[in-house]
């Protein structure tokens, strides 16, 4: 499925794997949250990343963090926004700085929240138009209230410019 | 679309309505296929063969332009349809509290 | 006039007791309006479907009801200058049938609107500074505040300016638009309360501390199907932290709220079942967890909001009040309207009056056009252009010179805005109903309009005092039935409209949920069933009893005969 980054459709070198799927012992791979262990079982040094439900609390992950590049955080709908305090804990409270990788069903119109809470890239639902996810990135400049970002002040109160983005 | 209040029943007939997608307007498929503004211009089917008519319409519902189609219960003993609950005879023929709106009169056109 | 001259933000504008936007935050609205216009072209190009349009529109407030889409426009914490108001009657003329409709949440719907209409609508309220942003949908929705905020004798501190930053924060917040369910807030500076903190799910009341600004807070209230009086969570929240603790609070909502069951997502249903204690250490763990220093809201930064609200300059000549006096003594209808009608304001001179939109007969919180028009031009005239919506469904002219209360009111007159029935049997909340609502059982409006024909007679209704009807079309209780002194629940019964009716609610200080009296009633048994409610409390109460007091001194049992016994 295509992946996007800041808005640009960029190449996954991730495989993802299934809970009966076998594991494969070199490569950078996605394990399920029950497969954790088997995943932290490989070689030192092989990239490993896990998925996350989205009824688990991301504090589950705090000891073997720092052998993950990636967490993926899911959207069983996009009404569903459990994955929106999952990702903003795994920044805030476990100062993740590995990929956090938004799967499921998103919509177009969730992107700014995503990465403002801490979101690195999105696994684009079927026949999703990268075009709106594009635009979606660029739409907004200002926000109201600080996010993991930290983006700088504009002006007075609370508001933050978004235009130029940390990273 | 809510559907609590319809109260289809085994027997007797039903009309389909929906709401028009662009303005929002309640609307009834009438004898051409084509949707009416006025439930006395609405088919009446026999509630035998009303689901594949529901099916037929909500499957056209993006090309005509109408959201959530579903099926009123009508009472037996009218030439103009009349459905059975208030829900839908209000939805049919205005709100009671302003007659000036009711849908089968020569209301105020809609003001755009 | 000594009202031109004011203290106010450099934007031109009139001095009236909400923020002042600048070009950031039109730029920012802006943009929100070309979003949902490209939302809109995608929904009626078929790239979005239905499921994935109805959450963006409804967080633009627009709502597929019965008969059309409705719109609701937020009034954040219910006050509007007179350029806005005028700009709503626009609306409500040209793309609407002439009229709108103020809600028990100080907001304004449109109820004919067109949805392709709808994306220029928004256009042009926000060329007035004003947006339709979160008033549906599973987010925070419009911030709601103490009617008399700014000018209430009894207050302790203006709750609006916190009112805004909690506008603005919970704008698109990016962690907390897609709740398990809708989140609403109420903010009050006063002891007294006005906004229902108890019954919203966070409820905030502000009060000066030793060292600034505190809150005592209030979570897990709400009505619906299951009424919750909420609970007391915490005292004396400093201001610095005011938004850092609220992030907790919704956060562990968002994370532990329910989402498979739609009547049971709402905070209140998590409260209880984690015990308010449970709730309040998993709030301080994630409040003990977070960056404290990210959240933290410095005082420089209320000062800056604050700074961008006007304020009116209050010097009613020394003679104001004599005049008023005055005038109550050689005019009985005018003495009786400002008995009902007003409220003491904090200034010498000045006094708070309410505009009710319940006329005899009429439908409550609806006003046309031309009464929207002419309550923006009364306002230029007599309260500093500042028009509030109250909860009530009612408009509140906030700083009123007591020497022009007399004219006011002959104004008000003129424009059928005159009714004297504040607090009173008369002064019902409905909500929509049946008639407009796609979620209703039963009609609110017919029974509202014929208890208010019933007891239009000012005498009676000054001699029932203080009753407060709420009537609901269904179990989602928008009209607030559960928190009236009678409280009407309209249910379905096999297709037809039934009636229950609930006594002993309150919404304020001595918040309380009402308890069915007995079998629910067709229509037209309804309206008489009060009547008989009525009369029986007319020969049981005592010297200066309200209805309500009545009722929590004897109980259920004689209403309950007074209704049923006899029919």
């Amino acid at each position: 499925m295509p992946l996007l980054e800041n808005g640009r459709l960029v190449e996954d070198r991730w495989t993802t794997v299934g809970s009966d799927d076998t594991l494969p012992t070199t490569g950078p791979v996605i394990v399920p949250l029950d497969r954790l262990e088997d995943g932290l079982a490989r070689p030192a040094g092989e990239k490993l990343g896990v998925a996350l439900p989205s009824d688990a609390d991301v504090a589950v992950l705090r000891a073997a963090l720092p052998r993950l590049a990636l967490v993926a955080v899911t959207f069983p709908t996009f009404r569903d926004g459990r994955a929106f305090s999952q990702a903003r804990a795994l920044r805030e409270h476990l100062d993740f700085a590995g990929e956090v990788r938004v799967t499921g069903r998103p919509l177009p119109d969730q992107y700014e929240f995503l990465l403002r809470c801490g979101a690195s890239t999105v696994q684009l639902p079927d026949g999703a138009d990268p075009a709106v996810w594009a635009q979606a990135h660029e739409r907004f400049t200002t926000a109201y209230q600080p996010s993991v970002r930290d983006e700088r002040a504009e002006g007075f109160g609370l508001r933050r410019f978004l235009g130029q983005a940390a990273n | 679309m809510d559907v609590r209040n319809n109260r289809r029943q085994a027997g007797g007939s039903s009309v389909v309505t929906a709401n028009r997608l662009l303005d929002g307007r309640i609307v009834w498929l009438a004898e051409d296929g084509a949707w009416s503004g006025r439930i006395d211009a609405a088919q009446v089917f026999s509630n035998d063969g009303i689901e594949a008519v529901i099916d037929t319409a909500t499957r056209r519902q993006q090309a005509d332009g109408v959201v959530g189609v579903y099926g009123v219960q009508i009472g037996d003993d009218s030439t103009t349809p009349v459905p059975v609950t208030v829900r839908e005879r209000i939805r049919a023929f205005g709100p009671t509290v302003h007659p000036e709106f009711a849908t089968l009169t020569e209301g105020p056109p809609d003001v755009r | 006039m000594s009202a031109e001259i004011l203290a106010t933000p450099d934007t031109g504008a009139a001095p009236v007791g909400h923020y002042a936007y600048d070009q950031v935050d039109r730029a920012f609205l802006h943009d929100r309006v070309e979003q949902f216009r490209d939302q809109v072209a995608r929904r009626l190009s078929g790239a979005l479907s239905e499921d994935e349009f109805k959450p963006l529109r409804l967080m633009n407030g627009l709502y597929l009801q019965l008969h059309a889409y409705m719109l609701r426009v937020a009034i954040p914490y219910g006050i509007l200058d007179s350029r806005q108001m005028r700009e709503l009657a626009h609306i409500a003329r040209t793309y609407d049938r002439d009229y709108g409709h103020f809600t028990t949440r100080q907001n304004i719907q449109f109820n004919w609107i067109r949805l392709e209409d709808t994306p220029d609508i928004l256009a042009r309220l926000a060329a007035v500074d004003m947006h339709a942003i979160q008033t549906s949908g599973n987010c925070i929705r419009n911030i709601t505040c103490d009617q008399f905020a700014g000018a209430a004798v009894d207050e302790l501190l203006d709750p609006r300016v916190h009112a805004e930053i909690l506008r603005q924060w919970s704008t698109l917040h990016p962690e907390f638009s897609f709740l398990p369910r809708k989140f609403k807030i109420a903010i009050s500076g006063s002891p007294n309360d006005r906004v229902a903190a108890r019954f919203h799910d966070i409820g905030l009341v502000a009060k000066p501390g030793r060292h600034g600004t505190v809150f005592d807070v209030f979570v897990g209230g709400g009505m619906g199907r299951t009424p919750v009086v909420g609970v007391h969570l915490r005292d004396n929240l400093p201001e610095e932290d005011l938004l850092a603790y609220l992030e907790a609070m919704v956060r562990v909502y968002n994370e532990y709220g329910r989402r498979d069951n739609i009547y049971k997502a709402r905070i209140k249903i998590l409260v209880q079942a984690l015990s308010a204690e449970g709730y309040r250490e998993k709030v301080d763990a994630e409040f003990a967890a977070m960056d404290r220093a990210r959240y933290r809201l410095p005082p420089e930064t209320v000062a800056a909001i604050r700074a961008r609200f006007g304020t009116p300059v209050l010097d009613a000549p020394s003679d104001a009040a004599d005049r008023l006096a005055e005038a109550r003594r050689t005019d009985a209808l005018f003495d009786r309207w400002v008995r009902t009608n007003t409220h003491p304001h904090r200034a010498a001179g000045y006094i708070s009056a309410v505009v009710s939109l319940k006329p005899d007969g009429g439908i409550p919180g609806d006003a046309t056009s031309a009464q929207i028009d002419a309550i923006a031009d009364i306002a230029d005239r007599f309260s500093f252009g500042e028009i509030r919506i109250s909860h009530m469904q009612n408009i509140v002219l906030g700083h009123v010179r007591q020497d022009q209360l007399h004219a006011l009111w002959q104004e008000l007159g003129r424009a059928g805005l005159a009714s004297a029935n504040i607090g009173l049997i008369g002064d019902i909340i409905a909500c929509p109903g049946l008639d407009y609502c796609s979620l209703a059982n039963a009609r609110s409006i017919p029974i509202a309009q014929k208890l208010s024909a019933r007891f239009a007679n000012p005498a009676l209704q000054e001699r029932i005092g203080d009753l407060q009807i709420k009537i609901s079309g269904c179990i989602n209780a928008c009209g607030h039935h559960h928190a009236g002194h009678i409280g009407i629940l309209g249910v379905d019964k096999k297709g037809e409209e039934f009636f229950q009716l609930t006594l002993g609610g309150s919404a304020g200080n001595d918040a309380a949920i009402g308890q069915i009296l007995g079998p629910a009633l067709p229509e037209d048994a309804t309206v008489d069933a009060i009547a008989h409610l009525v009369d029986a409390y007319l020969v049981h109460r005592t010297d200066g009893e309200r209805f309500l007091d009545t009722y929590r001194r004897l109980g259920a049992a004689l209403f309950k005969d007074a209704v049923y016994a006899l029919a």
